[in-house]
């Protein structure tokens, strides 16, 4: 994986430029290539439809304002999104505190009844690329991740829940993280560009 | 702290799991040290493609609405801000930047109690025409969305219509497609009378990319014949009418693959959904 614009994120990059010009069908087409990755990440995070439908309006309403601070040489547009997206759900979720992440029960059951009808739109193969990576991980080193990505658990914080050492966990999270980069950057080097076409 | 051991912060932190004082020591190495800042971009890379680990998800209609009629708003209102607050204030190397504020005191600039007073009274008027506009545009867009899916509704019940007929007719066949390791959640079924008219009715499969459509196979001693292709309609359903090659109507397999949108006439794509033989 390498820094830089990708030929397949190309269109992307354009759209962002776009949409810094003020072009609104652009934010729409932005919208429409990203809402259901960025959607199923943020149910994901916060347990809730309506926190996530939220967080998602916020989301696009900050792209629209700051795509002219988007910059294709420091990173992908599938980066920045992701990484805005799962920023403003992980201080929301910060925010709620433990009452939003314990309430999983009834939100995961609303989650999985959708998503049968909605396998469609991620494309599976590169899906299920990220899920084998995932499982060539150690146990330990991937409840970390999770732990840390989806519900937003600092390094202490994981330490404390999983009774382990803080030295362990920052090795577990560093080593994970860098076979994780392996395994993906070798295999697809244009993963990132996932969006509904 | 060594150059090595602000390496060893990097991965958490583009997991944002770093606690707080690990943050801001990083964050000012990060300032002055381009490897690090190079080897940070590449773990965000790894890091946002965990976010494909989640279901996708479908949200609510009305969230692209909510979204652009904001946005309009705002541009009738000219206040696209440049200095807007981010929550994730980042260190360099991030394309998410830090909050700027203003340094100029506006309230000292107006001058007067009446001028600020006249500021918020025309404030307060262009957000409330700007409420009255939204809730029109909310409304105008409600009735499109329920019209479209009164549509799409009627389309529905015409195929179940048709298929029903096809159906009940006494010489009918009907198989099913299940879906392939490429789509393992979709699924379809085929109907056809000994006429050879055929309907094809698939749910689940993955939206083709731009200049894709699906196309229907029919397959008899290994050989491939070609149908017509298909896309997905709003709601990911595909549908099809074809007629079956005569040679192709008894103990034929179907199968769905992936094509150019003209179709093709040998396969090339992955099968996504093969009925048993």
């Amino acid at each position: 994986m390498s820094l830089g614009v990708q030929p397949e994120s190309a269109a992307d990059v354009e759209l962002l430029h776009a949409v810094a010009r003020g072009d609104e069908a652009a934010l729409a087409r932005l919208y429409d290539a990203y809402r259901v990755i960025l959607f199923g990440l943020l149910v994901r995070i916060l347990n809730s439809r309506e926190e996530a439908e939220d967080i998602l309006q916020d989301v696009f309403i900050q792209v629209w304002r700051r795509a002219k601070d988007f910059d294709e040489t420091r990173g992908r547009p599938f980066t920045w999104l992701i990484t805005l997206a799962r920023s403003r759900a992980i201080d929301r979720l910060r925010q709620l505190g433990a009452r939003q992440r314990l309430a999983t029960g009834a939100a995961q059951e609303q989650t999985e009844t959708v998503s049968d009808a909605l396998s469609d739109t991620i494309k599976v193969a590169e899906r299920e690329t990220v899920r084998q990576a995932l499982a060539k991980l150690t146990e330990e080193q991937r409840h970390t991740l999770v732990l840390a990505y989806f519900d937003g658990l600092t390094q202490s914080e994981i330490a404390t829940k999983l009774n382990a050492p803080l030295g362990t966990i920052k090795t577990r999270m560093r080593s994970g993280m860098i076979k994780l980069r392996a395994l993906l950057g070798s295999q697809f080097e244009n993963l990132g560009q996932v969006g509904e076409r | 702290m060594t150059h090595e051991n602000y390496k060893e912060l990097l991965a958490a932190k583009t997991l944002t799991a770093l606690d707080a004082e690990d943050a801001r020591t990083l964050d000012a190495h990060l300032e002055s040290c381009a490897e690090c800042r190079f080897e940070l971009s590449e773990l965000e890379d790894t890091s946002a493609l965990l976010a494909l680990d989640a279901e996708p998800l479908e949200p609510s209609a009305g969230v692209r609405g909510g979204i652009l009629a904001i946005v309009r708003a705002e541009r009738r209102a000219g206040s696209v801000p440049a200095n807007y607050v981010s929550a994730d204030a980042s260190p360099a190397g991030n394309n998410v930047r830090a909050f700027t504020p203003p340094l100029k005191n506006v309230w000292l600039s107006l001058g007067s109690f009446g001028a600020i007073a006249a500021v918020i009274a025309f404030v307060a008027f262009s957000i409330a025409l700007v409420m009255l506009w939204q809730k029109d545009q909310n409304t105008q867009r409600e009735l499109a969305r329920v019209r479209a899916e009164m549509n799409q509704a009627q389309a529905q019940l015409d195929r179940e219509h048709a298929l029903g007929e096809l159906l009940s007719s006494p010489d009918s066949h009907m198989a099913k497609l299940n879906g392939t390791n490429v789509a393992p959640g979709a699924h379809a079924m085929i109907a056809y009378d000994k006429a050879g008219h055929a309907m094809l009715m698939a749910k689940g499969l993955p939206s083709a990319p731009a200049g894709m459509a699906y196309q229907l196979w029919y397959i008899k001693d290994n050989k491939k014949m070609p149908g017509k292709v298909f896309i997905l309609d709003a709601a990911g359903n595909g549908t099809l009418e074809d007629q079956i090659p005569t040679v192709a109507r008894d103990a034929a397999v179907f199968a769905v693959t992936l094509e150019p949108m003209g179709g093709v006439q040998v396969p090339t794509g992955s099968i996504y959904l093969l009925s048993s033989s």
